[in-house]
């Protein structure tokens, strides 16, 4: 596979994050453009390539948003596919600046919060989430979620208390992330565990929280980016995997496995050469299950790897490795913003490579692995993706 | 009162939790509604390929293994085996919010013997993994139809026997709200 040579990723932005919010989807991709091409010095005439990823777009798509906005591209795309939305968003407008089809391309991940919306988009998610998993309690991704997490439990005998080094470092790191909308809380080990039940293993805090939000970063060519003395992350490696492992009867491992080991081969660097970790949090055992499949540690292993490792941004653990994984608190602290949850970890790990993250900053962080999961259409999330950072001065 | 805030209070009680009666989902795709028509009769209808002899669930409008378009219902073996089960206290649809109340609401992913895996209403509290279990067809309080899984020892076979085991769990009744509108 060709390399990703002299393409850049730059500016992100990460805003207007509400538990509801009165405005649509269409205001935080707006508004995150808005913010992007200040903050990158350009005017919307320089952005010819448009990314956007969105469930509550409703009956607008991305071209509709192109008029809203005033923007004039040559490159479109909409990437509906929720947790890897932002690895995808990425992987296609590298491309498309490599090959010259754009120049400039912004990759936007929003969704609002209206009253009640969560259980409209849970009701109608796919037709097989429809017919088959929303009869079934309606309990929108807790259920299927739910009875993944029992499985992984009694497979590998993890515990709950697992599961909580997870949750607790998460918002460690989101109490230095002001955006964080539970970044003003404290969590305990007790409040994770006395906390109330949701569905079957899970509890109040294994599960994310509905939100509205925007996410973005801008795609250029390495001069570009220069000429703009704008601060850049080269892409190592990425891929993605869809519906892998289909035959398995319940999930325990994801497409991550198909590619892992070559992605590093191609990157050059290795899970232990890794600064932080940013895997899509929608439930602490789907972190581990990238842990493993990402080659972090073996396969049932993570609930050990997890009691050893300390996942703290700034390595205040007791943990004796350390690994800073979802460095902004991820979504279980954050909030998860529909798409722009897939969005989450590329933002960050972009502001800790340029050394633009405020008091949740990794120390001289170069290097870092983004993962993304998403999508569970019936059973199971069948999207993956992967893709290794390293800042350009690096 | 006035018209503004006679509206105004109808708009406000219009909420699925002041309803006097929740039913539990009902909207299917068209797939969806077409296997709730097929299983009207009979324990376990699924989609069979009549290409390459593939029995898929969900429903789909192309065989998943060979993509060709000639599926038919047919009677499958309605046996499997119990992959995990889990208990929801949380839920975002009023009917199961009423009966959440009084308990939590067992679900169930299911390994059917003929190939496909359900997600299933668990009807009892004493399954463990691995359990072997029965999965049957029936319409609830919405009449759409829905699986329900029961223990292999449990007969099901006849339509009394099967609605008996729905009413214990009251799936075709509705979840009623005294005083609601």
């Amino acid at each position: 596979m060709k390399d990703y040579g002299g393409v850049v990723l730059t500016t992100p932005i990460s805003m207007g994050y509400a538990r509801q919010s009165p405005h649509g989807a269409a205001w935080f991709v707006g508004s995150v453009l808005r913010e992007m091409i200040s903050a990158a010095g350009l005017t919307k005439k320089d952005v010819d390539g448009f990314s956007v990823s969105s469930f509550s777009l409703g009956i607008d798509s991305a071209v509709a948003l192109t008029q809203h906005f005033g923007l004039c591209v040559r490159w479109l795309e909409q990437a509906n596919v929720g947790g890897v939305s932002g690895i995808l968003a990425l992987r296609r407008a590298a491309r498309a600046v490599q090959c010259g089809e754009a120049d400039i391309v912004a990759c936007i991940g929003g969704d609002g919060a209206a009253h009640r919306s969560f259980e409209n988009t849970a009701a109608h998610f796919s037709s097989w989430s429809t017919d088959a998993a929303f009869p079934y309690g309606a309990a929108g991704p807790n259920g299927p979620f739910s009875l993944i997490t029992a499985h992984y439990m009694e497979r590998y005998q993890a515990q709950r208390e697992d599961f909580a080094r997870i949750c607790l470092d998460q918002r460690y790191n989101a109490n230095h992330y002001p955006q964080a909308l539970l970044g003003h809380k404290e969590l305990s080990l007790s409040d994770y565990l006395n906390a109330r039940p949701i569905a079957g293993p899970l509890h109040l805090f294994d599960c994310v929280m509905p939100c509205a939000g925007g996410e973005g970063f801008l795609v250029m060519s390495e001069d570009r980016a220069r000429r703009l003395r704008l601060p850049a992350v080269r892409i190592l490696a990425a891929d993605e995997c869809h519906n892998a492992h289909a035959d398995d009867p319940i999930q325990d491992r994801g497409g991550w496995t198909q590619y892992i080991e070559s992605l590093y081969d191609r990157a050059s660097v290795g899970p232990k050469d890794v600064d932080f970790l940013q895997t899509y949090d929608d439930y602490p055992v789907i972190s581990m299950l990238q842990m493993e499949d990402l080659g972090f540690c073996k396969k049932g292993e993570a609930p050990d790897f997890l009691n050893k490792t300390d996942m703290r941004f700034d390595h205040s653990g007791p943990g004796v490795d350390k690994l800073p994984h979802n460095t902004s608190g991820g979504q279980l602290s954050c909030g998860q913003a529909g798409a722009a949850a897939g969005f989450l970890g590329v933002t960050e790990s972009l502001r800790q490579l340029t050394g633009q993250s405020g008091a949740n900053q990794v120390a001289k962080a170069q290097t870092g692995l983004v993962s993304g999961y998403g999508m569970v259409n019936y059973d199971r999330g069948i999207c993956t993706a992967a893709a290794m950072l390293q800042g350009v001065d690096a | 009162m006035n018209i503004k805030d006679k509206m105004r209070k109808r708009l406000k009680l219009n909420r699925p939790s002041l309803r006097a009666r929740a039913r539990p989902p009902k909207h299917r795709s068209v797939c969806g509604s077409q296997f709730s028509a097929a299983n009207l009769p009979g324990i376990l209808q699924l989609q069979n390929c009549t290409d390459c002899g593939h029995v898929q669930y969900p429903p789909a409008e192309l065989c998943g293994a060979c993509l060709s378009s000639t599926l038919i219902y047919r009677e499958t073996p309605c046996t499997g085996t119990l992959l995990a089960q889990s208990q929801l206290h949380h839920s975002l649809w009023e009917y199961f919010k009423r009966r959440i109340k009084k308990a939590p609401w067992p679900i169930a992913s299911v390994q059917l013997d003929a190939g496909p895996v359900a997600i299933v209403h668990l009807v009892g509290n004493s399954f463990s993994t691995g359990d072997r279990v029965k999965v049957f067809s029936h319409s609830d309080a919405s009449r759409s139809v829905v699986l329900l899984a029961v223990p292999e020892s449990e007969s099901i076979d006849t339509p009394a026997l099967r609605r008996n085991i729905v009413d214990t769990i009251q799936l075709d009744q509705f979840a009623e709200h005294q005083q609601g509108i």
